[in-house]
């Protein structure tokens, strides 16, 4: 650990540290999170970084003792957080990522946002939203120790400690807000029902924080984002939804959607409430929080998991098996008679073969499927920008143009 | 699931039951059949006992002593909950002992499968692609995960805990 860590990188730092003081620090907190005794470890990052967070929080998940109990908290800026057996083609509207993206296909009503990191996380469980607004929550435990709804429950106490009484867990393992309007007589410890849990659909409770787990090696990871006060829930679903949605048939996992609502805190009064529910659930007089940074990407191990979230084939060849089609159940978007059916299999978010049938069945068509088949298989769907510049042919057939339009709207480049 | 999974455990245990009883005979010549394609390929065919990791992987050494296939326990099925999706190696994949080699989703849950060998991947089992509840069904039989070529294969599953220091383990850290 000692030795790797010289590709220490130094960045904002709290108070300056010279290269030489931040490695012995670096390596001083790496030895003190697996030391067998750290039995009870709970941190706060400073980072806004999803993919610098996010790989503090897998370290602390490999190396931390067998036995403890860890908390983690961190706020993003603005990214989408798909899961890690999810389609990003299928959940995310990937033109909108960058704010100038020419291939934007909502010109409408262009979100506000500026640049969006999408990320795909290593836990499993469907895409999320963060920004500011919203603070995550991090428990990693023994296997053994691990229920899906142990650490939901601690956090919707911690909820009704801060006065929102329409806290509960519900059967997805996420914490929602009960939008009854009579208030019932209930047990107050009930961590699953509260006085305004109701029966009537027209009072469906709102979505405040999501769940999902990793499990390695006789340990468990639950994370869940808390929404507390984001400004973006109006344009939220502009990003979550993807052109291509229709046209698309993914072995792996699909989001399911829910209506969501902020809880209506500040991040620091939430966060004091987890870090001190935490604390009387599994050890008081370890009330010391620690605060972590950037600059622990000087460890190696750390370093190494930010640059593999980082990188495009993280990202995109992690994709499990799909089909995209231009007809996937009779879909008349695009006509069948004038323009054929078109389909890929995509396959670790490479093009593996593609078809263009005609109904007509005119000769024409079989030069435009070899120049087709031959152009694209084999090629990593991430890295097509422009359709039809991706294609070396002299002069566009109609039917070909129309077709490379449409994956234009439906599958435009990723940032 | 997990009800479903305790039930074909009973009636595999309590035969005299006569509605499990057809079930029980029925795996049995399955067995049997698996046994024989076996003998039919080796003279030295014996099927050696499954063993079991501390991480709830089961494996299972060929009769050619270096082929080992490689799944996950009824135990960790049973705790994964309803599993929608199964990650499979590449075929040829070179592994390190420890490494990655297969991936489960079940209830918003990411699971590794980590190889208890180094060793090379030479299949995979294709079946879970398309129906990964095998995985629930049969997690110990049907649902394999994939096959590695490994050396000295035979002295390495020594060192794994067979079924009855697996089930002390389950229970001791349950």
């Amino acid at each position: 650990m000692r030795s790797r860590a010289c590709r220490a990188r130094a960045c904002n730092c709290w108070f300056p540290r010279t290269n030489q003081a931040l490695l012995r620090h670096n390596s001083s907190w790496a030895e003190k999170v697996s030391n067998p005794q750290s039995q009870i470890q709970t941190y706060i990052s400073k980072s806004r970084d999803p993919y610098v967070n996010l790989s503090i929080e897998h370290f602390l998940f490999q190396k931390t003792p067998p036995g403890s109990k860890i908390l983690f908290l961190y706020t993003n800026r603005p990214c989408i957080v798909i899961g890690r057996n999810q389609n990003p083609w299928l959940e995310v509207n990937l033109g909108l990522l960058q704010p100038h993206d020419t291939h934007n296909a909502s010109p409408s009503e262009p979100p506000a946002l500026g640049t969006v990191d999408l990320v795909r996380r290593r836990s499993g469980g469907g895409t999320v939203f963060h920004d500011e607004g919203n603070v995550n929550w991090s428990v990693i435990c023994d296997f053994a120790d691990f229920t899906r709804d142990k650490h939901a429950e601690m956090v919707v106490r911690c909820l009704r400690s801060l006065g929102i009484e329409r806290a509960r867990v519900n059967e997805r393992h996420d914490i929602v807000l009960d939008q009854g309007i009579d208030k019932q007589q209930v047990e107050g410890s009930d961590t699953h029902s509260t006085a305004y849990t109701s029966t009537n659909a027209a009072s469906r409770p709102l979505k405040v924080s999501g769940s999902a787990y990793k499990l390695s090696r006789n340990r468990a990871l639950h994370h869940g984002t808390a929404l507390l006060q984001s400004p973006n829930l109006q344009i939220i679903p502009h990003y979550l939804h993807s052109p291509a949605k229709s046209y698309i048939t993914a072995k792996g996992v699909e989001s399911v959607s829910s209506p969501v609502s902020n809880i209506g805190l500040d991040n620091a009064s939430f966060e004091d409430a987890v870090h001190a529910g935490f604390i009387s659930t599994y050890g008081s007089g370890m009330e010391r929080r620690e605060v972590v940074d950037d600059d622990l990407l000087g460890i190696a191990e750390i370093r190494k998991g930010f640059d593999e979230l980082k990188s495009l084939d993280w990202t995109f060849t992690q994709t499990p098996q799909f089909v995209f089609s231009s007809q996937p159940m009779g879909t008349m978007d695009f006509d069948l008679s004038a323009n054929g059916k078109f389909s890929m299999n995509i396959r670790h978010g490479i093009i593996q073969d593609c078809e263009w049938t005609f109904s007509d069945k005119k000769t024409s068509a079989k030069e435009l499927i070899t120049l087709l088949s031959e152009q694209l298989a084999h090629r990593k769907l991430h890295e097509i920008g422009d359709w039809a510049a991706s294609l070396k042919a002299e002069d566009l057939d109609p039917k070909l143009s129309e077709l490379l339009a449409f994956l234009n709207r439906t599958l435009p480049q990723p940032a | 699931m997990a009800a479903r999974i305790c039930l074909a455990r009973t009636s595999r245990s309590v035969s005299s039951i006569p509605t499990s009883f057809s079930r029980f005979a029925v795996k049995r010549v399955n067995v049997g059949a698996q046994l024989r394609s076996a003998r039919a390929f080796s003279i030295s065919a014996v099927v050696q006992e499954k063993k079991y990791t501390k991480d709830h992987e089961w494996v299972e050494l060929g009769s050619d002593n270096k082929t080992v296939t490689l799944g996950i326990s009824k135990y960790a099925a049973e705790a994964l909950g309803d599993v929608i999706y199964v990650e499979l190696p590449e075929t040829g994949l070179e592994v390190n002992f420890d490494d990655a080699v297969g991936a489960v989703e079940s209830v918003k849950s990411a699971s590794d499968i980590n190889t208890p060998f180094s060793g090379k991947v030479i299949e995979s089992n294709g079946a879970l692609e398309e129906k990964p509840g095998l995985l629930n069904q049969d997690p110990e039989g049907e649902a394999w995960i994939a096959k590695l070529e490994v050396e000295n294969a035979g002295e390495e599953i020594g060192k794994l805990m067979d079924a009855e220091a697996y089930k002390a383990f389950t229970e001791e850290s349950s």
